[in-house]
């Protein structure tokens, strides 16, 4: 495991305390966000974000991540809490007064300029002279390539291409943070793919801070240096993509991320600091919980990566980290296999190497042994 | 297995620089597209589609403008004209050239009358026009409001003026009772009688929502994010509306305002109504001139009203071509 995870460590929502602003970096401090109607979009958001480094605000739709994007570039007013970046607080200053941008959903190109004019709209808010906008615009469409489209209108352009116009705009007028509204959700899977490594490299090469929102995990995971998981207005995780991949603090992080067995039961065995917990199948799971203070006979869950899970055919009964299952589908999906199981009702899941799909073709009704590492197993808080 | 295995795709950059030659290609096709859908083609099913139209508008349009200008070059006779070329018709109307001419006279203030209404539906519509689309957030509100604000329309244009001319702004009207209650003025104001400045408010009034439709229907399909993008990049709220939301409505401002100066320039029905005789119009001239069996002048004079229109409406649409400047 790298060594930053030890900086950017787990956070559960209970534990965020209001920090105190630095003088370098974004800061929320109780953010809050109540819409009228009694709808709390953001509630006590804390989180600090350094220059340089990517952020991505993840969660499912509605849970309060766009929301405390536009808060942060003034699109929204805040119910309560502070936005402070370096030292100064935003919350009072319209969006052309902060030194923020923002890349919208969907684009949102001015139609009627051309792409050039379109890039050199922040410059002539700014009143910088015709010649020197025209420069640096044609250096930021540079940078995203597109040079020989300068003169084309947003609407001859492709989706990618839209969004290169819609990178350059903003970049163009120096914003010390980027926020991203979901940005490549208008693009197609490939472009997508693509993109994601464009703007990544962007952002190391401009060494900006970039916060980008989405509900794509595999999106989140590939680019963030920290990924922020929310849900139903709170954080719920703040930890780098290896830690949210692996280690999910709360039941909905390891629901969300998708592939993890949840497995809930009663902790029956305390030693040091590893922990027993058998639920009600029998199936029993051990896990390092450091500082965990819950005790035998306390109810629980853990979960476990579903790729963590192998098959072990001549493995001991009733041990501890295995299970006995009966195969309910064979998912073969190229580099993997997907192993729907079943444990009394309960589903679970492996993922296996894709190689081992010829001596699980058509074995679904069968009973099947599979096992975990202890190291793999994580205890959930509530 | 380790936590480590390949669950996501690997990106070969090959196929991705295909996928992006792809989409660009897809752009390509659909500006090829437009392009062949410009040319047209639509062949002999559209023109038989179009065909009742072209008919209709050759006889109702087309034929009595050519008669018209006919007529205008036949010499008038005390029963209405005989086919004899002349220019006298022309002749009398721009001769004696100077603004003691009624004709030029009336001219210049249905020009002035024009003017005035255009540039007051542009300024008063514009903000309801706004409104109506920006601001009132659901779209069953926006419906029912722009129906209301399109009273004028569904209302007779008789009842509308008739009640103007008495009941609201003649001499002992409600508007100057209202005036003489307040001792904001002690006798009545006449000119909210019968007066040039009643037909140009009348006019304001009737021809408003001709400037608020076509705005509406345009501020409409101005991208919200676009303007937040804007202010987002350092737009105060004046430069974000001069260079994101006037731009985009300028075709429904040309549209507008071709609409009002034609329609107000040749206006006679409310000035018959509201003026009562006391105010006098290009179209009051022109009807003057066709009852007084002056066919060949009336014709005359329609003539150089529809070329006066005609002008002004190629300045108009000179606005439209206001090219984006850096």
């Amino acid at each position: 495991m790298p060594e930053d995870v030890a900086r950017s460590s787990t956070v559960g929502a209970a534990e965020a305390a209001p920090t105190v602003p630095s003088e370098s970096g974004l800061d929320l401090i109780n953010l809050t966000k109540d819409f009228p109607g009694g709808t709390i979009a953001v509630d006590d958001v804390n989180l600090h974000v350094d220059h340089g480094e990517y952020v991505v605000l993840l969660g499912p739709s509605g849970c309060g991540k766009t929301t405390t994007l536009r808060m942060i570039g003034g699109h929204e007013i805040p119910s309560g809490g502070d936005i402070v970046l370096d030292g100064q607080s935003l919350v009072d200053l319209p969006p052309h007064r902060r030194p923020t941008t923002t890349v919208f959903q969907h684009f949102a190109l001015f139609p009627h300029r051309s792409v050039l004019d379109n890039v050199a709209f922040g410059l002539k808010m700014e009143r910088v002279p015709r010649e020197e906008r025209r420069r640096r615009a044609m250096e930021a469409l540079e940078m995203v390539g597109l040079t020989e489209l300068s003169q084309r209108k947003p609407r001859a352009l492709s989706g990618g291409q839209q969004q290169r116009v819609a990178l350059a705009r903003v970049l163009v007028t120096k914003p010390k943070a980027l926020l991203l509204d979901e940005p490549l959700g208008d693009l197609d899977r490939l472009l997508q793919l693509r993109m994601r490594v464009e703007l990544r490299n962007l952002q190391r090469q401009l060494g900006l801070m970039f916060i980008h929102v989405t509900h794509n995990q595999e999106e989140a995971l590939s680019m963030a240096d920290r990924i922020v998981v929310m849900n139903e207005a709170r954080i719920q995780q703040v930890a780098d993509p290896l830690t949210i991949a692996t280690k999910p603090a709360t039941e909905l992080v390891a629901r969300f991320m998708g592939d993890n067995n949840i497995i809930r039961g009663k902790i029956v065995e305390r030693v040091g600091d590893r922990v027993v917990v058998v639920d009600e199948h029998g199936v029993k799971a051990s896990v390092m919980a450091p500082g965990d203070t819950r005790k035998v006979g306390d109810t629980t869950l853990v979960s476990i990566r579903a790729v963590a899970v192998r098959i072990d055919e001549g493995g001991t009964p009733n041990g501890v980290n295995t299970a006995e299952c009966e195969i309910v589908f064979v998912e073969f999906l190229g580099d993997l296999v997907k192993l729907h199981l079943a444990v009394g009702g309960e589903r679970r899941l492996a993922k296996v190497a894709g190689d081992q799909y010829p001596t699980l073709r058509g074995r679904e009704g069968e009973r099947v042994r599979i096992a975990w590492e202890e190291e793999d197993v994580q205890l959930l808080s509530d | 297995m380790s936590s480590s295995s390949p669950t996501e795709p690997q990106i070969d950059v090959a196929v991705l620089e295909e996928a992006a030659t792809i989409e660009d290609s897809k752009a390509a096709e659909r500006a090829l597209g437009e392009v062949q859908a410009r040319r047209g083609g639509g062949g002999w099913v559209t023109l038989a589609w179009g065909l009742p139209g072209f008919v209709w508008l050759a006889f109702y349009l087309v034929a009595p403008l050519v008669f018209i200008i006919l007529v205008s070059f036949w010499t008038r006779t005390d029963t209405g004209f005989d086919r004899v070329w002349t220019f006298s018709n022309y002749g009398d109307l721009l001769h004696p050239f100077s603004l003691d001419n009624s004709y030029w006279k009336n001219m210049l203030t249905s020009f002035e009358t024009s003017v005035i209404a255009v540039a007051a539906c542009l300024v008063f519509g514009f903000p309801v026009a706004y409104f109506l689309a920006l601001k009132v957030q659901k779209l069953q509100n926006q419906i029912a409001l722009f129906i209301i604000a399109l009273a004028p329309f569904w209302t007779s244009f008789l009842t509308r003026s008739v009640a103007w001319a008495y009941p609201l702004m003649g001499r002992e009207g409600a508007l100057n009772q209202f005036l003489l209650k307040l001792h904001i003025v002690n006798e009545p104001v006449s000119a909210f009688g019968f007066s040039t400045l009643s037909v140009r408010l009348a006019m304001i009034q009737l021809y408003i929502l001709f400037m608020v439709t076509p705005l509406f229907f345009l501020l409409g399909q101005v991208d919200r994010y676009a303007l937040e993008a804007a202010r987002d990049l350092g737009g105060n709220w004046f430069q974000t509306f001069r260079e994101v939301i006037l731009p985009q409505t300028m075709p429904g401002i040309v549209i507008g305002s071709i609409f009002i100066f034609v329609l107000t320039m040749g206006e006679y029905g409310t000035v018959t109504v509201i003026g009562q005789g006391a105010v006098s119009s290009v179209g009051t001239y022109i009807q003057q001139q066709v009852l007084g069996i002056q066919y060949p002048q009336g014709a005359a004079s329609a003539v150089l009203l529809v070329i006066a229109l005609l002008l002004g409406v190629f300045v108009i649409t000179r606005f439209a071509n206001l090219r984006e400047e850096l």
